[in-house]
């Protein structure tokens, strides 16, 4: 089946969470089925925004869907 | 003497309708608590000292009765004598497999290596292999006494399997025993008749049924898993309200939209809304064959969206192989040489027969194919690295995987035969499908798994590889990433 890419961007290397799932780290790139995710990273709750809402489709290996977490002041 | 008589056709009668009231199958035990992180899911099983997640090795064991299980006791042997060296550690192979996928006869074998470990080696072939099981199923059948327990709608010859073998090769064991030992993680492949699907026995379906795997003996799973149609009965599981706090598996979650009705991850949430549908009040189960006969869709669930999945983009996987050992046979095709067209019972058979071993075939096709997706998506990462370090050194450098994977899909096969002195595949293709053979077909099957193995070319490259990385070599050139799928 076909998959698509997904990169969540951080200052720190941070667990990302699909869904809630332990899912890889942040600034790599993860391999997932396509379609709608919730996308947040690991503790320490220091980061913002709180989620990424995403529609995970029309992606390339070169070209991921990116979502971008700060460090919250 | 009249008296007599009555009392005995009233004495008889009571006890014809006592036994056959109490004649039902055993009933899964409804769960009233949800814990994600405990039951029998890879998760929660200890993957053991000699077991690295960096090497990464599944199973799978196909159906086909007796001819499947010794074909696949015969890889796990090649598998414990083969001796290789991990991370500076020495260890065999077999301690390196993380999980087994079975169907039918290779349940057996899987599920008897999950419970005892190396005892499969020391007893199997006395206890499984090379005994009359279909005999000592039809001598039961034959016993009176069970004709009164059969005689109830709610007992059948299959609780009649399954108990023999609960008494005579499983000990009594429950997935609480197979939960308490390290990897590999077992699945237990049937089919759901109701709703024509793969169903496995793990914590995460049986979840969704609101009952407790753990309690429930692994012989009625095995059961389940080889239950042959008409010759047998669906096993049957009632399904509960969920557990209080269950949680659906993370993919679940919004999987259900109509955009993605395409895709395999709606296709695999439609899947567990059958069990979490309550109205569907029981789930009746038949052999695993009906809905794959390789045991390949619960590995490919793993890789879309399971254990495997998860750790790969984790950076965990480094060298992912799957061993496919297929017990299929296929008889030389005499339709074709005749003017008659084909009778009705060969017809029958066909019509039973083709679709799955065209399924099983692309099943296999597909993890191959997914995994050299992967690996061609890695070579082009890797050269557009390298074009703008050439040309373009101040361009941002694009965003990689943790780790790139080195994927192996070995197929086990008696067509392969050909290549090995001495031995005609035909011995082998034409083998029956049933719970008796002989003890020297047995012996041949065993003997065929480690010779077949070792004529893989897949198999020689992961070897190869492993070496070279082992003694500090570069890779071989013969086998470059990928080689492990097409050589």
């Amino acid at each position: 089946m076909a998959k698509e890419y997904l990169v969540a961007l951080f200052p720190r290397t941070r667990r990302v969470m699909i869904n809630g799932q332990y899912m890889g780290i942040t600034n790599t790139k993860l391999e997932l089925e396509s379609g709608p995710y919730e996308v947040t990273l690991g503790p320490p709750d220091n980061f913002t925004p709180e989620k990424h809402d995403i529609d995970l489709r029309d992606t390339a290996s070169l070209k991921p869907r990116v979502v971008v977490f700060e460090v919250a002041s | 003497m009249r008296k007599y008589y009555k009392f005995w056709r009233v004495f008889l009668a009571s006890t014809l309708i006592l036994f056959t009231g109490c004649a039902h199958y055993i009933v899964n035990e409804q769960s009233r608590e949800f814990d994600s992180e405990s039951g029998y899911r890879f998760d929660a099983i200890d993957p053991g000292p000699h077991n690295s997640d960096s090497l990464f090795v599944c199973l799978m064991f196909s159906g086909g009765g007796t001819r499947a299980a010794a074909l696949s006791y015969g890889i796990m042997e090649a598998l414990r004598d083969t001796v290789i060296v991990v991370d500076g550690q020495e260890k065999r192979l077999l301690d390196e497999v993380d999980c087994i996928s079975s169907v039918s006869g290779g349940s057996f074998t899987a599920a008897y290596y999950g419970l005892f470990r190396d005892r499969l080696f020391e007893d199997f072939r006395v206890r499984f292999l090379e005994r009359d099981i279909q005999g000592s199923l039809a001598g039961r059948l034959f016993n009176p006494v069970n004709w009164i327990r059969l005689a109830s709608p709610y007992f059948s010859r299959i609780d009649m399997a399954a108990e023999f073998y609960n008494s005579d090769i499983f000990d009594a064991a429950t997935f609480e025993s197979l939960q308490g030992e390290e990897r590999p993680f077992v699945i237990l492949n049937a089919t759901n008749l109701g709703a024509n699907r793969r169903f496995d026995f793990t914590q995460e379906y049986f979840d969704a049924l609101g009952s407790r795997l753990d309690l429930y003996q692994v012989s009625r799973a095995v059961a389940a898993s080889s239950a042959f149609p008409y010759l047998l009965t669906p096993i049957s599981l009632k399904n509960y309200p969920v557990a209080e706090g269950y949680t659906p598996p993370w993919w679940y979650e919004k999987a259900l939209t109509t955009e993605d009705w395409i895709t395999e991850r709606y296709n695999a949430a439609k899947n567990l809304k059958v069990y979490l549908d309550k109205e569907n009040r029981y789930i009746h189960l038949m052999d695993g064959g009906l809905s794959d006969n390789i045991g390949a869709r619960g590995i490919l669930d793993a890789l879309d969206r399971g254990f495997i999945r998860t750790r790969i983009n984790q950076g965990a996987i480094e060298h992912l192989v799957l061993i496919v050992v297929n017990a299929r046979t296929q008889s030389e095709d005499q339709i074709s040489r005749k003017e008659k067209p084909p009778g009705f019972f060969t017809v029958a058979e066909k019509t039973a027969t083709v679709a799955m071993d065209n399924y099983s075939y692309d099943s296999v096709t597909e993890l191959r194919e997914a995994l050299y997706r992967r690996v061609q998506t890695q070579k082009n990462d890797q050269a557009c690295v390298a074009l703008l370090s050439e040309y373009c050194p101040e361009a941002p450098k694009p965003i990689l995987f943790p780790v790139d994977i080195d994927p192996y899909v070995i197929e086990i096969n008696f067509e392969a035969a050909d290549q090995i002195p001495g031995e005609d595949p035909r011995y082998y293709l034409d083998l029956p499908t049933s719970f008796k053979l002989s003890k020297e077909q047995v012996a041949k099957l065993i003997a065929i798994g480690p010779k077949l193995l070792q004529t893989s070319p897949q198999y020689q490259c992961l070897l190869e590889v492993l070496a070279a990385k082992e003694e500090g070599r570069p890779r071989p050139e013969a086998c470059p990433i990928g080689a492990g799928i097409f050589p």
